[in-house]
């Protein structure tokens, strides 16, 4: 993959999250934060980006997104010998019990 | 009680309806809504074509300790934690989504009940806010795991970090499809 195209598909990422990301926060807002795991000042935020908005946003050429696991559980939930349905369980129990972080970039975003 | 308008009326049959729905049993009903016991019956008989299951609600907490429905019991409890304390949700409202999440997460086989019913989560709930349970941190994982109350804390593991030596072995001899925790023995209602 060449730097143009990884740039283009790091951009593509970015606004397919946030398009669905904002199809989540207004169809139900609880649930999204949960499924999402973004602060309810994230959401109202989400909820009130123009598409414009969410265009611009999407067009840096870093990820917005960042991965919700650290080491210990990556290696935990990669585990190929375990149950599947016995790591949905540990994955959400793990999920539940982290504290949910402000994305950067959206800050800047919101004047 | 509150004044009664129309509009409230309807609302709570709504969540009411709901409520029925998602399997919840009398005493959840009453408790969370603010019809009356008749109105309740009909509402269950109309939505169920059954009346509702007589006989008290299991008081026991020990239910939650064992094997399997701790593990259903914890995602559902790190869910509902999650909205309360991120999604600004409180009451019967949070119970409600974080029951319908649950059910996402840990999706029953078709043909059979979920491990943890509405009225049990409700419950755990109930359990949990009179300090009867409460949660311990697994040493390996960092995940919360329901514990009976003032449990001495030492070395604490959780049962998806250890599983016991026959956990989920029930259904594998029977060479059936790949859910397979079955070691619970505790019946559903």
């Amino acid at each position: 993959m060449t730097t143009p195209e990884l740039m283009s598909s790091i951009r593509d990422t970015n606004l397919a999250y946030l398009i669905l990301a904002q199809q989540m926060v207004r169809q139900d807002r609880a649930t999204a934060i949960y499924r999402l795991g973004i602060s309810v000042e994230l959401a109202d935020l989400i909820d009130t980006l123009s598409p414009a908005q969410i265009v611009r946003l999407a067009s840096s050429n870093l990820m917005l997104v960042r991965l919700r696991f650290d080491e210990t559980i990556a290696g935990l939930l990669s585990n190929l010998s375990k149950d599947r349905s016995l790591i949905q369980a540990h994955a959400s129990i793990l999920f539940a019990a982290q504290p949910c972080e402000p994305m950067a970039p959206l800050n800047d975003m919101s004047s | 009680m509150t004044v009664r308008t129309v509009s409230g009326d309807a609302q709570q049959i709504l969540l009411a309806s709901e409520l029925i729905r998602l399997g919840a049993r009398l005493q959840l009903l009453e408790s969370e809504t603010t019809l009356s016991r008749e109105r309740l019956l009909k509402l269950y008989k109309e939505l169920r074509g059954v009346s509702p299951p007589k006989g008290m609600l299991p008081f026991s907490t020990d239910w939650f300790i064992s094997w399997q429905p701790n593990i259903h019991a914890s995602v559902f409890l790190g869910i509902y934690r999650y909205l309360l304390d991120h999604a600004r949700l409180s009451g019967i409202d949070a119970v409600l989504k974080a029951y319908r999440l649950y059910l996402e997460q840990m999706p029953p086989e078709p043909s059979e009940q979920p491990v943890l019913s509405l009225t049990r989560a409700w419950t755990l709930i109930r359990f949990f806010d009179n300090r009867m349970l409460s949660v311990q941190r697994c040493d390996i994982c960092h995940g919360q795991f329901i514990s009976h109350a003032f449990q001495p804390r030492c070395g604490t593991r959780c049962g998806l970090c250890h599983p016991p030596a026959r956990a989920g072995k029930r259904k594998r001899i029977d060479k059936t499809a790949e859910v397979d925790y079955s070691i619970s023995s505790g019946s559903n209602w």
